[in-house]
């Protein structure tokens, strides 16, 4: 009878905690969101940032004075200081009851503005990777890390070169800036901080995956020797298109890629061009397959230095690992 | 009136200091709990949460596995041994006629039935509530088939639990047994109308308390909760009687448990006397096939202080003898085995050398003539120079009848008995054995106590001198009182050694013989030892 008293105490108790502590609600609300960000990294790391939200995902503003050494390599001290905010971040958007599924910190050189740190992060890989879903090295390719020249910066000097050659009044100038810049970004390339404004846009899943599996090409171009070997990467795009008239509707996901042969071999092997394609649909699958993403009919990869395009229909993709299906005996190339 | 609430808060602080210490370190850990999760944000909260139930199975499975293994490792358990005790009157299945051989315990056992059965008219007529019935006697003789027979007889459950099921290593177990045992007597007494609560081996928890701190805590509690619960009984005036069995001396139960109130009838149940040995031999005997030649009056004789259990084991053994050897019916001689391989074990042949084996003849004739001729109350069973266990050869020996006491001659007959082997084997080879060994321990024994405890020496030496024995008390006897009572134990077996080798001298050709027939047969029967003596015109000595 005793023990049954007990147990009951215990179990109450134990009920009576986890009611308790469910119904207090998140650390950080979502009506002081962004001040939270900003409290948190002014108080556990003296930085100050700046926050900004649209639609599904939040900016931050990092501004540093020491961002690059002289060969153009980030210091140490700045990348401390972007990891301490992209914790807080992640402290913040994880406690929250606003609805954020991309996080992007921007960090800058005060010195030179032009050039910027844009970091791009799902706040869905965040979680699965703190609770052990995913490994260290499936986080990191996650993320989209880029080194830029503002485009809104390079797009500025561009005009103003043009307005100086057409001896435009200064006044009229910065009107017409004004209004050249008001307009939002499209990409996520075009993403950036400039003149004390944010240029950030709401990222959406397909662009992001179309984004990841052309960084994580560019990733796989720097640390394999095979690909290395015989082909410099020049660039990687990744899109995701919707309603393409030309393919009656399909939504799918091109990839370009331009690759120059390092030797005349390599330039006229159609081995070495057959398999980037097959290296890049491969990455295809692991990036759309890890996110369970399904809306897409087929992924094409196109090679901008030849024009050659090969596709793999989803089904044919789908089966890339589970039945062991070689990438190479269901892509299907375009005429040459 | 405020000093006085002060005073009573006081006390309730003192007698509630566990308690309030218990409920403040539990409180403090919840306390502790919600600021430390309260302290988490929200995500890693939920995440704490979320493994919550999980770590909660897991603990509660660690445990499971934990307490299983602990149990396992000490032998024990925590559990309710007391789930499959009962037993339905009708399964029982005792029947009051199937109890033979305890004529004087049926009639007490009867009135137990009877108040059982009508518990009214027993209370109307002023009759004392028994409710306590205590079995006392030597192991198999029937405590438990009575106690069953009453079951069976008053038609009520019966409850029956060894006391070595209450004892446990972790201390209040058996207690709380006892508790759950009783409970359940209750509540089957309150729908059948009446219980029966058997305890066999009660000296298990029944015996004298010990109050020390190196243990025994266990017992005492279990019997202190058993003591309590009888009183209990009569408190509540429920129709529950506790039968308890033991076969340990009575003065070494608890006095507690034996005062009125308690186990205050007690039943002893002794080894059956040669008539009631009878019936069980023809109760046995009916369930298997014999010969109708069998004599079982005299096996009755032959089967003195064999207990009912014993006389059952020799029926069914000597069915399986005589199944072995392809009879259809049991046989005397499957009898006699039966009772030699009971008493002495498995034959065990050795190879012997001719003059050992011719040695071994002449030590068990030795014993088998002098027992015969000399001893008032044994009769030779069987002489054999097959080995048993340790023994190379035996003479077996049978008591004639009863007797609850022995008399000098008896015993000096048994020292005689057991030094024959050694004058045996000294007549005729001139040299002894180390087969003497037991022989000696055993005469040995019988003339000391004869001359320390029993007042049987020679030179009027009366008192038991085995009171100064203890440890304790040993500087107390004098030197020379110590050697006046050795001199005398060695001149009791002096004399007997001489009384034994004159017999044997006189008797030489009988002695040979009946070492010709056992180097020839191995083994003698007592109506052939009896025939040579007969050839020799001898008589066996009488009581």
């Amino acid at each position: 009878m005793r023990m049954g008293r007990f147990s009951l105490l215990l179990v109450s108790c134990t009920l009576g905690l986890v009611l308790f502590t469910t119904g207090c609600g998140p650390t950080y609300p979502k009506e002081k969101f962004k001040e939270s960000i900003i409290r948190l990294c002014k108080k556990e790391y003296k930085i100050d940032v700046k926050v900004k939200a649209v639609g599904k995902t939040v900016a931050i503003y990092l501004p540093l004075t020491n961002l690059l050494d002289f060969t153009f390599a980030l210091t140490p001290e700045a990348g401390e200081k972007i990891n301490q905010v992209i914790l807080n971040v992640t402290r913040v958007i994880l406690s929250t009851d606003a609805k954020y599924d991309f996080y992007c910190v921007m960090a800058h050189d005060v010195r030179i503005p032009e050039i910027q740190i844009v970091i791009i992060k799902s706040v869905e890989d965040v979680r699965r990777f703190l609770l052990g879903d995913i490994s260290r090295g499936e986080y990191g390719k996650r993320m989209l890390i880029d080194m830029r020249i503002a485009p809104q910066a390079q797009k500025e000097r561009a005009v103003r070169d043009v307005f100086d050659r057409m001896n435009i009044d200064k006044k009229w100038q910065e009107g017409v800036m004004q209004d050249f810049f008001m307009s939002d970004p499209t990409t996520l390339g075009d993403m950036g901080y400039w003149d004390g404004k944010f240029y950030i846009k709401d990222i959406n899943i397909t662009e992001f995956l179309a984004e990841e599996i052309a960084s994580r090409i560019k990733l796989s171009f720097r640390d394999s020797m095979e690909l290395n070997s015989s082909l410099i990467l020049k660039s990687a795009k990744g899109v995701y298109v919707t309603s393409d008239p030309a393919n009656a509707g399909s939504k799918y996901f091109r990839i370009e890629i331009s690759a120059e042969p390092r030797t005349v071999e390599a330039f006229t092997s159609k081995s070495v061009s057959d398999g980037l394609f097959a290296y890049a649909l491969k990455t295809s699958y692991d990036v759309i397959h890890g996110y369970r993403f399904e809306d897409f009919d087929y992924v094409e990869i196109k090679s901008l230095i030849d024009g050659r395009s090969s596709k793999v229909l989803r089904k044919d993709l789908d089966n890339y690992k589970p039945k062991k299906t070689k990438i190479e005996d269901v892509m299907i190339f375009d005429a040459f | 009136m405020l000093p006085q609430k002060l005073k009573i808060w006081k006390m309730h602080l003192k007698l509630y200091r566990t308690r309030i210490l218990i409920i403040l370190a539990v409180l403090l850990l919840i306390a502790a709990s919600i600021w430390g999760m309260m302290s988490l944000e929200s995500f890693y909260r939920n995440q704490t949460l979320a493994m919550m139930p999980l770590q909660l199975i897991m603990v509660a499975l660690n445990a499971v596995i934990f307490v299983y293994m602990y149990l396992r490792l000490f032998n024990t358990s925590w559990g309710s041994a007391t789930k499959n005790m009962r037993m339905k009157s009708d399964l029982v299945n005792v029947k009051w006629s199937d109890v033979i051989g305890m004529e004087a315990a049926k009639i007490e056992a009867w009135e137990v039935v009877q108040l059982i059965k009508d518990r009214a008219k027993v209370k109307q007529i002023g009759g004392k509530i028994v409710k306590g019935l205590l079995m006392l006697g030597p192991p198999g003789c029937g405590k438990t088939y009575l106690a069953k027979a009453i079951a069976t007889e008053a038609s009520v459950p019966f409850l029956s639990m060894a006391a070595s099921e209450f004892v446990e290593m972790f201390v209040g177990v058996g207690a709380s047994r006892v508790r759950q045992l009783f409970k359940k007597a209750r509540e089957l007494a309150s729908g059948y109308g009446g219980c029966i609560v058997f305890i066999d081996e009660l000296d298990a928890i029944g015996r004298n308390r010990t109050f020390s701190q190196f243990g025994g805590q266990e017992t005492n509690s279990t019997q202190n909760q058993l003591l309590v619960q009888i009183d209990g009984l009569q408190a509540k005036e429920e129709n529950v009687i506790i039968i308890g069995a033991t076969n340990a001396p009575e003065n070494s139960l608890d006095p507690a448990l034996l005062r009125p109130g308690r186990f205050d009838r007690k039943i002893y149940i002794d080894k059956p006397n040669l008539e009631e040995r009878e019936k069980i031999f023809e109760y046995y005997f009916a369930k298997v096939k014999y010969e109708k030649s069998l004599d079982i009056k005299r096996l009755a004789r032959k089967a003195v202080y064999k207990t009912p259990a014993d006389i059952e084991n020799i029926v069914k053994e000597s069915a399986l003898i005589a199944a072995r050897d392809n009879k259809e019916e049991v046989e005397f001689k499957h009898v006699s085995e039966a009772i030699e391989r009971i008493e002495m074990g498995l034959k065990h042949r050795r190879t012997l050398v001719p003059k050992e084996r011719e040695l071994i003849a002449f030590h068990e004739a030795g014993h088998a003539v002098v027992l015969y001729l000399l001893h008032p109350t044994k009769d030779v069973f069987k002489a054999s120079i097959i080995g048993r266990r340790e023994a190379l050869g035996v003479v077996h020996e049978n008591p004639r009848e009863e007797w609850f006491t022995q008399s000098k001659e008896a015993l000096l007959a048994d020292i005689k008995t057991s030094l024959a082997g050694y004058v045996a084997e000294k007549i005729k080879s001139g040299t002894t054995s180390s087969g003497v060994s037991s022989d000696f321990k055993q005469a040995m024994a019988i003339a000391h106590t004869m001359v320390w405890s029993l007042g049987m020496s020679n030179v009027g030496i009366v008192g038991d001198y085995e009171l100064y024995g203890g440890q304790a008390h040993m500087f107390e006897l004098a030197e020379s009182m110590k050697e006046k009572l050795n001199k005398e134990t060695q001149d009791i077996l002096q004399k007997c050694l001489k009384d034994v080798d004159d017999l044997l001298k006189k008797e030489w050709k009988i002695t040979e013989h009946i070492a010709k027939e056992l180097l020839a047969k191995e083994e003698l029967e007592y109506d052939e030892i009896d025939a040579i003596f007969k050839d020799y015109g001898k008589l066996q000595t009488q009581s």
